[in-house]
């Protein structure tokens, strides 16, 4: 309990009648790694935006969600990745100066030094000839590219948690692989506390420490990312796991859409 | 040849087929006027006998067929001649010449003032849509609209020029000042104030509401949640993000309204009695002056087609998805 | 939004007591309203029997007031119609064909937009001289392209659809489907165009009426701008009154144009 990074506890949102998370508490260590895994609908995204302070106006929170006693801001204490790349660049800015600025706003760097920063920055994301690259703007770039560059404007404020929403959904397999790679290397190196959303079951055996299941706003099992998969306590977890986990089949199959209402019939 | 000169020459020749509907088009619509050019001088100048009404149309040209005049007159323009004016009887050319840098200078400032006060206040409104200050803003610019530019110089010149005797009434300088160098120019600038303001207001409103209605899609774009978790302030986003990307369409809009402008001087000109290129149109009309009138016509073409090529030109340089030339 | 439906129904209630106004004309103000009638210059609210004034030469400001109204409605609601008829079939013919006649249509269409629409305006009414049919024609010159453009491009982006290859399939001439089929489904987005083309006319005839290039038989707010104009010292009046007019015409045409395309955009 003390040294958790993040403390969430007895999470309600809801829009107008609808409730979409229903009292979720959970904890995630300094610099462990937690994935949120469950159908579209679960609430997944709804949490991680949740924690991050970015959901919409009309959303009505109770509960706390505690980072270990201080108000994180965005951008120098939380960094977020988001699914679609494309959709977190200005499409008339330069990448560099897009980086740039996230620099200034929060590590108070004059506009040359912030540069050179975020030249560093693309090639820690492994954009290569980054230097030259700053003048350029997002419509050259393809799609696995602009992810690591916003990943790179992500991390420019030195944030100490990332969270991912989904982050490789809409890449191809080969270039997911490379990305999730890429995360890996940086919480390492940055001693980054990680929180990722995805509804790929073997994704989050493989990347994360802790896993946490999500069914219709309920969270409904968490625990160890080894433990869960060998020995998963809860019917719906045991579910997704049989369906799922399998040699032969394709890692970015969507979860199947299970009913619960069955299960427990 | 680089890239700004062939860009410049393609659109240039592209421009040509048009061009020539609108002359092809003009010429033979006033060519359907009943009573030519000799009649309205006859109209002015008192009855003449009939040798002497012949000699006149042989002298103007006018006993030919359309097509053999139409012929001529191609063939005068590609020498840079444009004919006759019978109300000025001084080449069309020299006439529209004299007439054409004031609207010039009315319409570029005119066009300056609505494009950046407009979006200025655009982006002001659409910084919070759905504000007091965007509904004031938008209400305001509905009815700015709504407002007839010639009646709104009218109202100025009663407010300003009549009770508050602030600025001229009308003209463009004062008659015989003796005024040269910076003097002249302030003295200009007086007399343009009305005007000027005349003929902005109505693109004003137009200019803000198009800055803020897409200031308000765009806040709705995904890449501005990325940027509010990247930690940035609402200002910089509202001002080097949003703005930016909202006024490319009001940059497009440039080249069009400089038609609509130009008809607008016509009007303006007229209640401020100004001696631009606008109001020759009316008074060619007025004075049944059908070669200046010709020649108005295919000026005004030729200055929307410039106008629309150098709002283009500036419209690559600022959207960097589009590149000229390619 | 709620406030966008309050706007289009202020605009429709404006219009509606203009169109009242206009159809009553000669009830409200019996008379010929160019002839004099009392007492010149009369200020506004001074005299009962001439309740906004009158001109330098006598003439009820209010009688002017009332019968310009049938001009202003009459020419701007008929040269927008003949606008939107002519472009629409235009852009529909342009668009269904395609290859060579699309081209050549096109380019006549640019023709048109590059010469501004006052002038044309202006350029026609000197050839056919001032009347309110020919300043129909010539208001609706300027006024053709925006529907042709709109038109073409709604009809370009359904000519691919499916009850097109049906229709060809049974057998219907080119130019039958073009009018029969697709031009009911491309007309949407050109409705909202309607409101800014009849705005843009009412202005328009405004303006020519001003500049002494209206029908000199009949009463119109921009010839009265015009007259106050010659004793804008004296009594200033003259002039702002039937601007108001113009502007409360424009406005609601305007709200109820901001409502259709509202609705248009639910829809889509």
């Amino acid at each position: 309990m003390t040294d958790s990074y993040l403390n969430v506890r007895n999470l309600n949102v809801s829009y107008g009648e609808t409730a979409a998370l229903k009292d979720i508490s959970l904890q995630v260590a300094n610099g462990g790694r937690l994935a949120l895994i469950g159908m579209s609908g679960s609430g997944k995204s709804t949490l991680a935006m949740a924690v991050a302070g970015l959901l919409p106006k009309q959303a009505r929170i109770d509960g706390t969600i505690d980072f270990a006693g201080h108000r994180p801001k965005l951008g120098s204490d939380i960094g977020v990745l988001f699914q679609d790349a494309s959709g977190s660049l200005d499409p008339v800015m330069k990448i560099g100066d897009q980086i740039a600025e996230v620099v200034m706003t929060h590590l108070g760097m004059s506009w040359i030094s912030a540069r050179v920063r975020a030249a560093e920055l693309l090639d820690r994301v492994k954009i290569p000839k980054a230097l030259s690259r700053l003048n350029s703007y997002p419509h050259e770039f393809s799609g696995g590219q602009k992810q690591r560059i916003a990943l790179a404007a992500a991390l420019a404020g030195s944030p100490s948690i990332l969270i991912a929403d989904e982050p490789t959904s809409a890449l191809d397999t080969v270039i997911q692989r490379h990305i999730v790679d890429l995360l890996d290397e940086l919480v390492k190196d940055d001693g980054l506390t990680l929180l990722f959303v995805t509804h790929d079951i073997a994704l989050a055996s493989e990347r994360a420490d802790e896993i946490a299941v999500l069914y219709q706003g309920e969270l409904v099992e968490t625990g160890p990312a080894s433990q869960l998969l060998k020995e998963p306590k809860h019917p719906y977890t045991k579910a997704l796991i049989d369906t799922y986990v399998s040699v032969d089949k394709p890692r970015s199959r969507r979860l199947p859409e299970i009913d619960m209402a069955r299960l427990q019939a | 040849m680089p890239l700004l000169a062939s860009f410049f020459l393609k659109r240039l020749i592209a421009a040509l087929p048009v061009l020539f509907i609108v002359l092809v088009g003009s010429f033979f619509l006033l060519e359907a006027a009943s009573g030519d050019a000799v009649d309205a001088y006859i109209a002015r100048s008192g009855a003449m006998d009939a040798e002497q009404i012949a000699q006149m149309r042989t002298e103007w040209g006018l006993d030919k067929s359309p097509l053999n005049r139409f012929e001529a007159y191609v063939s005068a323009l590609a020498h840079g001649d444009l004919g006759w004016s019978t109300a000025f009887e001084r080449p069309v050319t020299s006439v529209i010449a004299e007439r054409l840098p004031v609207t010039l200078l009315l319409m570029s400032i005119s066009t300056g003032l609505a494009f950046f006060a407009g979006s200025l206040l655009g982006v002001i409104a659409g910084a919070h849509p759905g504000s007091i200050r965007d509904r004031i803003l938008s209400t305001g610019s509905l009815a700015l609209y709504a407002v007839p530019g010639f009646w709104l110089g009218l109202v100025l010149i009663v407010i300003f020029a009549v009770d508050l005797r602030w600025l001229p009434i009308g003209g463009i300088e004062s008659i015989a000042s003796g005024k040269t160098g910076f003097a002249r120019l302030g003295d200009i600038a007086v007399h343009l104030v009305l005007p000027v303001s005349s003929l902005a207001m109505v693109y004003l409103a137009l200019y803000l509401r198009l800055m803020r209605d897409r200031m308000a899609e765009i806040w709705r774009d995904p890449f501005v949640k990325g940027l509010e978790a990247r930690g940035l302030t609402r200002r910089r986003i509202v001002w080097r993000h949003v703005a930016r990307n909202a006024i490319l369409p009001a940059i497009t809009m440039l080249g069009w309204q400089s038609a609509a402008m130009l008809g607008g001087s016509v009007v303006v000109e007229s209640v401020f009695s100004i001696p631009g290129f606008g109001r020759l149109a009316a008074e060619a009309v007025a004075k049944r002056d059908t070669p200046l009138l010709l020649g108005v016509l295919l000026c005004s073409a030729v200055t929307v087609i410039i106008a629309n090529l150098l709002v283009d030109l500036a419209y690559g340089k600022l959207d960097p998805r589009v590149r000229i030339g390619r | 939004m709620r406030s966008s439906g309050l706007e289009a129904k202020i605009g429709i209630a404006l219009l509606l007591v203009l169109i009242l106004i206009a159809l009553f004309a000669p009830l409200i103000a019996p008379g010929d309203p160019l002839a004099i009638s009392g007492e010149a210059m009369l200020r506004p609210f001074a005299s009962e029997a001439h309740l906004l004034g009158t001109d330098r030469l006598g003439r009820d400001v209010l009688a002017g007031l009332v019968h310009g109204t049938r001009t202003t409605l009459l020419v701007a609601f008929f040269s927008a119609a003949a606008a939107l008829v002519v472009g629409s079939a235009v852009g529909t013919i342009s668009g269904f064909l395609g290859g060579f006649a699309d081209t050549v249509l096109m380019r006549i269409t640019e023709a048109f937009q590059t010469v501004p629409g006052f002038l044309l305006a202006l350029a026609a009414v000197s050839v056919t001289g001032p009347s309110v049919p020919t300043l129909i024609f010539a208001i609706s010159l300027g006024n053709w392209t925006q529907a042709a453009r709109v038109t073409r491009a709604e009809v370009l982006s359904l000519r691919e659809r499916d009850f097109v290859a049906a229709a060809r399939t049974m057998g219907m001439r080119p130019l039958e489907i073009a009018f029969r089929e697709i031009l009911p489904n491309a007309f949407g987005p050109t409705a909202s165009l309607a409101a800014i083309s009849v705005a843009t006319a009412i202005l328009i005839e405004a303006a020519l009426s001003f500049l002494g290039f209206g029908d000199p038989n009949r009463v119109t707010w921009g010839s009265m701008i015009a007259e106050g104009r010659t004793v804008l010292r004296a009594a200033p009046y003259l002039s702002i009154i039937p601007g108001i007019a113009l502007v409360v015409t424009v406005l609601s045409v305007h709200l109820i144009g901001r409502g259709l395309s509202r609705t248009q955009r639910l829809q889509s």
